[in-house]
């Protein structure tokens, strides 16, 4: 794992078509060298039939598969040269955790005595050198995901793919991989492909976010960028949850605009240089619950809305509050439980308010 | 995941070629069965039924094909009966307890029936069941027990204990349970189990070369006796009857164990 | 006594019917057989003397030992290339794999035997074919000596062999066999070093059924060997109907029995007997 320089691929107008199914449609992607990219979407999204095109299993419909400019579509999996960690791990069960991480040194034909250094090498890098002559069904499932990155970034691959490589761990030990992963990512320097349907691992992991919904690519961007700034209804309520609001535009000027519902005006701000819609068309906003705050009797904000407790559940961290609003039908928010003793009962009157920024007007999705 | 793993061109060929082993020579009887010649051919000028004829008019024939189907009815009940009350008792019983019995039911599957068909031939003498209706039925019903206690055990695997115990404790009987709630359940089973014991039956051969000669001549032993004496087409017109046959006989399992698990 | 409560002795009287046919009607006359190999003509040993001193019977046990062999060999090789292309084709095709596999199965062994007798016979199909093709002039000698016992022999051991292997690569992972591909293994290589490997269990418990169900096998060898080839079965026939020499027929019955008890004893840590059955039922 010395020379670690990253490579670049880029996805053009990918399509996978099984009969008259669109499982992927028209999808072009950039990774740039040494990017750690995550491929979120729900079940049938499409995400793994991207990453199991870039890997070679699955051969797209139409469009191509560049590695560094070089065209890969019609090459075989063996011939890629990618290490790829499966969805439960693939560890050959008849052999042992040594004979697993030098089986692609050995189908490339290196002599014994390289094969040696650069497994222990990989060993040494997952942590687990002292398990060499187990057979995987000894190991513990987080070990076990550990011989299978082991295995593959054992014999310099140009990428590394991850399908759902946490999905099979309990939640602490995957919180635990979650960060060991990013750190193996900035020690090694390759890039990373990795595939999942959980929004937390994608958001802690990644470099970037590449979001799918029925074989379509709906957004890509940083995940700060795609939590603060989703664009469209989907990648709102995906990534993080999200109160939606609905109404019309007036009031368009620079730098933002106001909502009309009924009797009600939400004032929204827009980021430098986001043009605002058209006055008199319907817009929809998307409002985080944890940027709600309760407003203490006399403070102001730059909207405030009235209502009263439905429900709440506590959650450690804070409340989780449904809000039955007259203006705006039922809204949820978070509050954090440290910063007062807060106490909510059934019908308890309110006043919820949110600074202008903290909307963020959201495209419908097409059906 | 298309395109991840196929044989290749070696082991397909290989395949293709031992699936045409399998099934094409059995399938060149019907032709040879159907020729216009009077010995073993192909047809030439077109094809006939007359050896079907000569088989379906024979005395001889008819009378051995009557003789194996009764007795493969008799040795089935005998099967079914006792191997269905078998494996529910095993079943039920702990493993460990029965473990000598289940042994025991594997040994006329391995032990060759040419070991047990000279057993018979001079065990069956001093009993005055050699050439006997009821020699060869006991025979081929206690080999055939095997066959349904396997069937009726895999069809026992997936039922839950706890309904027995649940119509027990509701004041069931034991022979209430059996009928009412364990049989009806693992019906499917035992027709299968059924199905097996007769074909064992309907086919064997080797124990009545050596406890049958005269009076008892099925129809195993007939085809024999032409496979060795005289090889006409008749004889294929036969293998083409027992063919359809067993192929009917395996359609309705199929048939019966889909309707079950549909 | 299971967790589920103390069985009655109800349950034990649902096994006696089978237990008792069984001993009174199978194991007895096996019994009978085996201690005749010892008390005819004369008491004693004299009958398994003959093992090392009579060239006849030496040659019989080394016949049938060289006919299994081969026969075992073929029907693994032939055996493992079904059950390949079944476990790796798609669901639809699978169906018609697997019927080429069972109907022969059911099919009377004397209907196969029949039909390789109208095969290959001097005047056969396949010596008529090849002569009006001008291939050969003349018939080509394909039954009635070992080739043809061993065509016959393996046709109807295929199927025998396939039922375990198959059970045993259906219990592979696919996802093995894509992950061996992403590795770089070539098509050959994911074969040789992963999907061979992992079929060995159904492999050698296919070769001990073959092998077992081939050591006694009486019809097929007597009607394709046409009395010139003896293996075991028919030899011991021979011996009692033909020749009246109760001890020495029962003395080669005994030693099959035993030789078929000792190979499933050896395998027995590799070989689940009640799987491979439960299987092929």
């Amino acid at each position: 794992m010395s020379d670690a320089r990253g490579h670049a691929l880029s996805l053009r107008e990918v399509s996978k078509h099984y009969g008259s199914f669109a499982a992927v449609e028209r999808v072009s992607l950039e990774v740039g060298q040494g990017e750690f990219l995550t491929l979120l979407g729900p079940s049938g999204s499409g995400k793994t039939t991207i990453l199991m095109a870039v890997a070679g299993f699955v051969t797209p419909t139409a469009g191509s598969i560049l590695l560094d400019g070089a065209d890969i579509t019609p090459l075989p999996p063996e011939k890629r040269n990618f290490g790829m960690v499966f969805q439960g791990y693939a560890l050959f069960p008849h052999m042992t955790v040594v004979e697993n991480v030098a089986f692609p040194l050995r189908v490339r034909g290196l002599s014994r005595a390289d094969r040696d250094a650069k497994v222990r090498a990989a060993l040494d890098l997952v942590q687990l050198g002292q398990f060499a002559d187990r057979l995987p069904k000894q190991l513990s499932g987080g070990q076990q995901q550990r011989v299978a990155l082991a295995r593959a970034l054992v014999f310099d691959p140009n990428l590394l793919l991850l399908d759902e490589p946490l999905s099979a761990l309990d939640k602490k030990l995957r919180a635990e991989l979650q960060e060991e992963l990013k750190a193996l990512h900035r020690r090694v320097g390759r890039t990373f492909i990795n595939v999942t349907h959980d929004q937390e691992e994608a958001l802690s992991m990644s470099d970037r976010i590449a979001i799918l919904n029925h074989g379509k690519l709906i957004q890509h961007g940083a995940p700060g960028a795609l939590y603060e700034r989703p664009r469209t209804r989907f990648v709102a309520d995906f990534l993080g949850k999200s109160n939606f609001l609905d109404g019309t535009v007036r009031d368009s000027r620079p730098g933002g605009f106001a909502l009309e519902n009924g009797a009600s005006r939400l004032a929204v701000a827009l980021p430098d240089g986001e043009a605002p819609p058209a006055d008199g068309t319907r817009s929809l906003l998307s409002l985080r619950p944890e940027k709600i705050d309760l407003l203490p009797e006399g403070q102001s904000a730059d909207n405030v809305l009235e209502g009263r407790v439905v429900s709440w559940a506590y959650l450690g961290t804070g409340f989780s509050l449904r809000i039955a609003t007259e203006a705006l039908g039922e809204i949820r928010a978070n509050l954090p439980a440290w910063r007062s003793a807060f106490a909510p009962t059934e019908g308890l009157p309110v006043r919820l308010g949110w600074d202008a920024r903290a909307a963020v007007p959201v495209a419908e999705d097409a059906p | 995941m298309d395109g991840t793993y196929r044989p290749g061109t070696v082991g397909r060929g290989l395949a293709w070629a031992t699936a045409a082993y399998l099934v094409l020579p059995i399938l060149i009887i019907l032709p040879v069965a159907l020729t216009d010649q009077r010995y073993l051919s192909l047809p030439e000028d077109g094809i006939s039924f007359q050896h079907f004829r000569t088989v379906l008019t024979s005395p001889e024939w008819l009378g051995s094909i009557w003789q194996s189907f009764t007795i493969a009815v008799a040795a089935t009940v005998l099967s079914v009966t006792a191997g269905t009350l078998c494996a529910i008792g095993c079943w039920r019983i702990s493993r460990r307890a029965t473990e000598l019995i289940r042994v025991l039911m594997l040994l006329p599957l391995i032990i060759p029936s040419i070991v047990y068909a000279i057993g018979l031939y001079r065990y069956f003498g001093p009993l005055g069941l050699l050439d006997r209706f009821l020699g060869v039925v006991i025979a081929h019903g206690v080999t055939g027990i095997p066959y349904v206690v396997i069937t009726v055990s895999t069809a026992l695997a997936t039922f839950d204990p706890r309904l027995e115990q649940a119509a027990r404790g509701m004041g069931a009987s034991l022979s209430q349970t059996l009928r009412w709630v364990i049989l009806p359940r693992i019906a499917p089973g035992i027709f299968s189990g059924a199905i097996f014991a007769f074909i064992h039956s309907w086919d064997e051969l080797v124990m009545v070369l050596f406890i049958a000669s005269r009076d008892v001549f099925t129809l195993p032993r007939r085809i024999w006796d032409g496979i060795n004496e005289n090889l006409d087409p008749a004889m294929a017109a036969v293998a083409v009857l027992l063919i359809l046959f067993t192929l009917l006989l395996l359609m309705a399992d199929r048939a019966l164990r889909r309707r079950s698990e549909g | 006594m299971t967790g589920t409560g103390r069985a009655g002795v109800g349950w034990w009287l649902l096994i006696l019917p089978a237990f008792a046919l069984l001993l009174a009607f199978y194991i007895a006359p096996i019994v009978q057989v085996l201690a005749i190999s010892v008390t005819d003509p004369e008491p004693g040993l004299g009958n398994y003397e003959r093992i090392f001193t009579s060239g006849a019977v030496q040659r019989v046990i080394l016949t049938t030992l060289r006919i299994c062999a081969i026969t075992t060999v073929l029907a693994l090789l032939l055996g493992y290339a079904i059950a390949y292309a079944i476990t790796l084709a798609s669901p639809r095709a699978r169906g018609w794999w697997v019927l080429a596999v069972l109907v022969p199965l059911w099919i009377s062994v004397l209907v196969r035997a029949f039909a390789w007798v109208t095969l290959l016979r001097r005047q056969g199909l396949v010596n008529n074919t090849l002569m009006n093709a001008g291939m050969i002039s003349e018939p080509l000698p394909l039954v009635w000596n070992e080739f043809g016992i061993i065509v016959g022999m393996v046709h109807y051991m295929v199927p025998f062999a396939v039922l375990p292997m198959l059970a045993s690569m259906r219990e592979i992972d696919p996802r093995l066999l894509a992950a061996a591909r992403g590795l770089g293994a070539t098509r050959f290589e994911v074969f040789r070093r992963v999907f061979l490997p992992l079929s060995m269990p159904g492999i050698i418990a296919a070769g001990v059924l073959v092998f077992i169900f081939s050591l006694g096998f009486y019809i097929t060898p007597a009607i394709l060997g046409g009395g010139k080839t003896l293996m075991v079965a028919e030899w011991i026939s021979l011996q009692i109907l033909d020749l009246i020499r109760w001890g020495l027929g029962t003395m080669m019955a005994t030693m099959l029995v035993v030789a078929i008890l000792v190979t499933l004893a050896v395998f027995s840590r590799v070989v689940d007997l009640r799987r491979i059955f439960g299987a092929g039922g």
